[in-house]
This record gives structure tokens, sequence and C-alpha cells, in this order.
């Protein structure tokens, strides 16, 4: 019953706790491959404190804490000396095993001279840091999936990737793999097919969706080619790391793409969002041999838009704990105690957290009220753009 | 942290719905005919018989199609209500 079925007038009060103080436990994409092999320390501010990252001889990524245990130091300022990183205040080298190796201006190591290691991995191009708030080793149920396309299959573009800062707490961005609706709000998409499924450690999202008629001029004005729809199946593997196998419907046919969305907590008030794009080149190629590329970049730019879209909603929204959600909403607390698995320990985390789940909306009144919304758009323009021409002074 | 409890439960909760082909028994909610939520257990997913993978190239998600069935008889014969049949 609604409070105007039973005709309450109690006013219901939004619900927060305060943001968790942990991080969640997974493997955090941190950036591509390519760009840590440069053979300078990285930083990385993540999980609330600072991270080194860097290149060994081999080419075998290393990840650190940032601060060294002798002064504190940033590790990240130094430099890579052989193996180890090398700070820039005292020069103590640490290897990547988080021990000191050497102090060259000393005769010893001192005792525990030994600093947090983080594991690591590269995949796919990828760079991957495991947070566990228990400090255990990666659980190997959660693997992130080698994936299917993408810039290992030669017939694929490299990763057009980019990435930004956003100041809210990383749950909002997990919140939206649910939300249907924000979708043609926020994003100007059409969604006409909309399903969720849980399942364990993995988090899915099965989209199909339709071209709005009254958004067409935004796509000339980027110079994209005439969109029909999408069928998109998005995946979180753990707590940050999405797949979305997304194919776009052209009337030339169907252009396959995998599109990253990852990202990882700078705090528990801010996160980096990372997204990537690659694409399956067209099978007659063309006669630029990088307009794959530069399609993959502006589609990127295009995601781009829709953080941006997104970002600007978290900007100026509250946390809530106590949604209000209609019948066609997404499972919004389903995918909120999914999440949570991420948070507790091991120990705690209980069979409802990943027990399958699945949602599937029906899309019915949601396609007849936003088609309602396009035709009026269309129509609004086209007698707007009547009535323009119409005070167009005639030549004489 | 501890996640609330969704707000369209409380009037609709979700209903027992076995699998007429497996011994799985499952929690099913249904705002439409066309809207279904699905709660499984191990112990259903373990009884599962027919299950499809799907494909994410393809766009099918994984699914039973005899649970499916189950769900739709269900509705037809009154045993699992339609949240919107209600109004």
């Amino acid at each position: 019953m609604s409070d105007a079925q039973t005709g309450t007038t109690e006013v219901r009060h939004i619900k927060h706790e305060a943001v968790p103080t942990r991080f969640a436990r997974g493997w955090h994409c941190i950036g591509l491959e390519k760009d840590f092999k440069d053979g300078k320390p990285h930083s990385i501010e993540a999980f609330g404190t600072k991270l080194v990252v860097w290149a060994d001889s081999q080419g075998e990524l290393k990840v650190l804490d940032g601060y060294c245990r002798h002064m504190g130091g940033d590790l990240s300022q130094g430099t890579v000396k052989g193996d180890e990183v090398a700070c820039p205040f005292h020069d103590w080298r640490w290897g990547g095993d988080g021990r000191c190796k050497q102090i060259p201006y000393s005769r010893r190591v001192p005792l525990r001279a030994r600093t947090r290691t983080w594991h690591a991995m590269t995949q796919d191009g990828m760079v991957f840091v495991w947070h566990d708030h228990e400090g255990n080793p990666p659980i190997a149920e959660q693997a992130i999936p080698a994936i299917e396309g993408g810039p290992s299959d030669p017939t694929w573009t490299d990763w057009a990737w980019a990435q930004t800062v956003v100041d809210t707490n990383c749950r909002e961005i997990i919140d939206n793999v649910v939300d249907m609706a924000h979708f043609f709000y926020v994003h100007h998409a059409f969604p006409t097919y909309f399903k969720n499924t849980f399942e364990g450690h993995t988090a899915t999202q099965l989209q199909k969706g339709v071209n709005r008629d009254d958004m067409r001029p935004a796509e000339v004005a980027i110079g994209a080619p005439k969109r029909l729809g999408n069928t998109s199946v998005a995946t979180y593997h753990g707590p940050s790391f999405m797949i979305d196998d997304l194919i776009y419907h052209y009337e030339h046919g169907d252009t396959r793409t995998v599109l990253i969305n990852c990202h990882y907590p700078i705090d528990e008030n801010s996160f980096v969002l990372m997204y990537g794009i690659s694409m399956q080149r067209p099978e007659v190629e063309d006669d630029d041999p990088a307009a794959a590329e530069a399609l993959a970049a502006k589609m990127v730019a295009t995601v781009r838009l829709g953080f941006e879209q997104d970002v600007e909603i978290w900007r100026n929204k509250t946390r809530i704990d106590n949604p209000l959600l209609c019948e066609e909403d997404g499972p919004v607390y389903q995918v909120r105690r999914w999440y949570e698995q991420f948070y507790v320990d091991v120990a705690d985390v209980r069979a409802e957290m990943t027990d399958r789940f699945e949602f599937e909306l029906d899309t019915a009144k949601p396609i007849e009220a936003w088609q309602r919304e396009v035709d009026e758009n269309v129509a609004r323009r086209a007698a707007e753009a009547a009535e323009a021409a119409a005070l167009q002074p005639q030549d004489a | 942290m501890g996640v609330r409890p969704d707000n369209r439960l409380a009037d609709a909760p979700m209903h027992p719905v076995a699998c007429a082909s497996c011994a799985g028994r499952v929690l099913v909610r249904k705002a439409s005919w066309h809207q279904t939520s699905v709660q499984w257990t191990d112990e259903a997913q373990a009884a599962c018989t027919s299950w499809s993978p799907g494909s994410a190239v393809l766009g099918f998600p994984p699914v039973c199609d005899r649970l499916r069935t189950s769900i739709a008889d269900a509705v037809l014969d009154g045993t699992l209500p339609v949240v919107g049949d209600e109004q």
C-alpha cells in the first residue's frame, strides 16, 4: 500500500550511515601496463594510503607501500635502481619482496627492514592490485577472467583509455549496475530490456536498448554513424572491475566492443574511475589503418560524456541507505547486499550475499512513457525549427 | 555496514516455487507478468538439471527454462501472486 492509498501523511526520511572505513576486498585495476613500464616509480593513491609501482629489470611490476620505513620518504618520487626502488630521501633500496636490500651509506641493513607488499598481476594489458583488509592473499575464485577479444586479439584495437577522479564513495557507481531508469534520464539512452544476476563475486547486467530519435543531433555533432541500438552484457568480477561485452547495432551491421569500467578507491570519499574500449576491427579495413583506433577513441569520448553525466548527479546527491523504490526500479538493495561481501571479513560472508539472485525488469511501462517523451521532443523540435524558418527574413 | 530490506518486499514478499522438473526450490516475486525476481540457494542450483549458460555475445542470460515455465505455471494456477494484479 502506498501513502496515497492509505492516506498516511508521515514524511519519509532519508537515512544513511557513515561511509565504511574499510575498502573492498578484491582485484582493483590501477591502469594500463604500458604506462607503468617506463623505468620510473609510479605513485598510486589508493585504499587510504600511497603505493609505489615500478617494473624490475625483468619487466615484472612490483607494488609496495609508498612510504619508506626509514624516515617516511615517498618512494614513488625516487628512482628505479636495478630491481629496486630507491628512496629520494636517503637512497634506501627496496626490493619487490618488501625487503630493504641495501643502504649505500650503511654497513648493514637493520633488522625488520621490511615493508608492506601488494599482490599485483597484469592481464590483457592492465595492471591489477589485490586489496584485502584482512591481509590475506588473492582468492583464486576471484581471478579476473581473460577477455574474449580485446587488445590481446590482433583483430581488435588497443585500449582507448581514460581516467578521472570522482569525489564520492564508490558505492554510487555500483548502484548504477541495477539502475535502468537513469540510463534514460541521465544518459539519454533508451533501455528496452534489463536484467540483473548476482552470483558469487559476480554481478551482471544484461541490457538491450534502442537509440533515441530525439538525441540524433548529439550523435551527428560528434560525427558518429547512425546507431540503431545496443546489446550489452556487463559483469562486475569482484567489487570494482567490470567487463562489458557491448555490441552496437548500426544500419550497416554490428560492431563488437569490450568496454572496461573499473575503479579503485583513493579513500572512503573519492575514487579513481577508469574506462577503456577495445573494438573489433571492421572486416573490410578502411583505407586508413588507424580508422578503427580513431573510432574507438571517439567511442571512449562518448563514454567519458556518460560518466560526466553520472558525476554531475553524484556531486549533488546525498548518500541514501533506504532508497524508496518503485516496481520499475532495479534491485538496488540486492546489489548492495552482494557488494557487502567485499567489506566484511571472509568469515562473515553470508550465503545471502553470494547466492544467485535474478531480477528481470518489466520494461512495458518505461518504454511507453519514454517513447511518448521522445515523440514529444521530436515534434517540439520540428515545430521550433519551422517557427525559426518562418521568422527568417526572406531574400528580396 | 548492513543492508536494509527492500521496501518493495514489505507489502509483497518472495514466495516459494518448486521446479516441476527437478528438486529445486526457489523464492520468487513477480511485480507483474513480465517482472520476475528469483532467489536461488546452493541447494536449488545443485538440483537444477537444465541450466543454460547463455551467451554474452548474443545477449542471452544464463537461465533455466524449466524453472521459468514452472514460475509461469505457478502464476497461472494461482499459487504465485502477481503484485500488480492486486490493485
